[in-house]
């Protein structure tokens, strides 16, 4: 009787007495967290597609090239002179986002954010090199790579507040802007807010691992599995980016 | 937490690390490419260069979620369960790009 248990078990991974999927039940549960997470995301994105696309292409920028000087007052130049932003059209990203901290005057389309694309890269790199560490329960290495992942979600977030206080500075505001349609920056402002919002809470959770790690809290448990999951989420931040990078400053 | 102890190891490769480095290289390629092609293409509005972005983009989530995510290396119902319920997005996306190009030809009319 008892073997013929042991065989049905042995037969089907839901038979109870283990683990179907191979993770723990919180890594599962981190995943299917991060499905219904990109559900949301998706519907925002898909919002932002939908009137993107019901507006006409922008138009084509002719004048202003890389490194060009520009006057004091970028918006309006770009409204006399060359005619850019307009209600019909929505309004090409290289001419609003060319912005670079310290810059002033110089036309450096999307330099700014394809740095924070890159920092972000690079701590989703750091976060993967302490799950890792973590596998090899090297303490040391564990708690020197989720600092770095601290550091660069921290920089991340200084940049994106730069990056909005500047956009704000030009007139920008969730009623209206002054490169076009209306709903241009109140989608700006609420996708890259609630992108913003992931990657703080993100941070929040490092720290709390990181506390941990250095507490010796993992190490009394014999695995770094929440390094893990704060992992999962971290990289799920980085991925939102991407499509966020592609719909808001390339398409 | 005891239960963790039990479960079968999934497989890690050996050289994870220098897995880790490729894939950021490659991730930052895309990125690069990304943004060439954009200023190229800069005058350039039909479909197809936003399908075109929107590849590179489903490109690096693949090596994302495969490598930085550990997805390659998990079981294949875990891996299915969670990526075919995308499914939805997919026919989501049409549904509204084509209301969008509606809403943009009755913009047009009025």
């Amino acid at each position: 009787m008892a073997t013929n248990t042991l065989s049905t078990e042995r037969k089907f991974n839901w038979g109870g007495g283990k683990s179907p999927f191979s993770v723990s039940y919180g890594k599962l549960m981190m995943w299917l967290f991060l499905l219904s997470d990109a559900f949301t995301f998706s519907s925002l994105l898909i919002a932002y597609g939908f009137i993107r696309y019901s507006f006409q292409s922008p138009i084509h920028n002719l004048v202003v090239k890389p490194f060009d000087h520009l006057s004091h007052d970028f918006v309006q130049e770009m409204v006399e002179k060359t005619k850019y932003f307009v209600q019909d059209h929505w309004p090409s990203p290289e001419l609003v986002f060319n912005h670079f901290p310290f810059v002033h005057g110089i036309h450096l389309p999307l330099f700014f954010v394809s740095l924070m694309t890159f920092i972000l890269i690079l701590s989703s790199v750091t976060m993967v090199l302490a799950v890792e560490a973590g596998h090899r329960n090297a303490k040391s290495e564990v708690s020197k790579y989720m600092l770095m992942t601290i550091i660069g979600g921290a920089m991340f977030l200084g940049c994106q507040a730069w990056e909005w206080s500047t956009f704000i500075g030009e007139g920008a505001r969730l009623y209206g802007n002054p490169y076009g349609p209306r709903s241009f920056a109140a989608l700006f402002f609420i996708v890259t807010g609630f992108h913003g919002f992931h990657v703080f809470s993100g941070v929040v959770l490092n720290v709390i691992a990181y506390i941990n790690v250095l507490k010796g809290t993992y190490e009394k448990r014999g695995h770094y599995e929440m390094v893990e999951k704060v992992g999962l989420y971290w990289h799920f931040v980085d991925l939102v980016w991407v499509f966020v990078f592609t719909f808001f400053y390339l398409i | 937490m005891e239960h963790i102890e039990h479960l079968e190891h999934t497989e890690t490769p050996k050289d994870m690390k220098s897995q880790i480095w490729k894939t950021f290289w490659i991730l930052l390629a895309f990125t690069v490419v990304d943004i060439v092609i954009y200023f190229i293409l800069l005058s350039n509005h039909s479909m197809w260069k936003n399908w075109l972005f929107i590849l590179l983009g489903v490109v690096k989530a693949y090596f994302i979620v495969g490598v930085f995510m550990h997805m390659k290396f998990e079981r294949k119902t875990l891996m299915y369960s969670i990526i075919v319920p995308m499914i939805f997005v997919v026919f989501f996306v049409t549904l509204m790009i084509i209301e969008g190009d509606y809403t943009n030809l009755l913009r047009w009319f009025k």
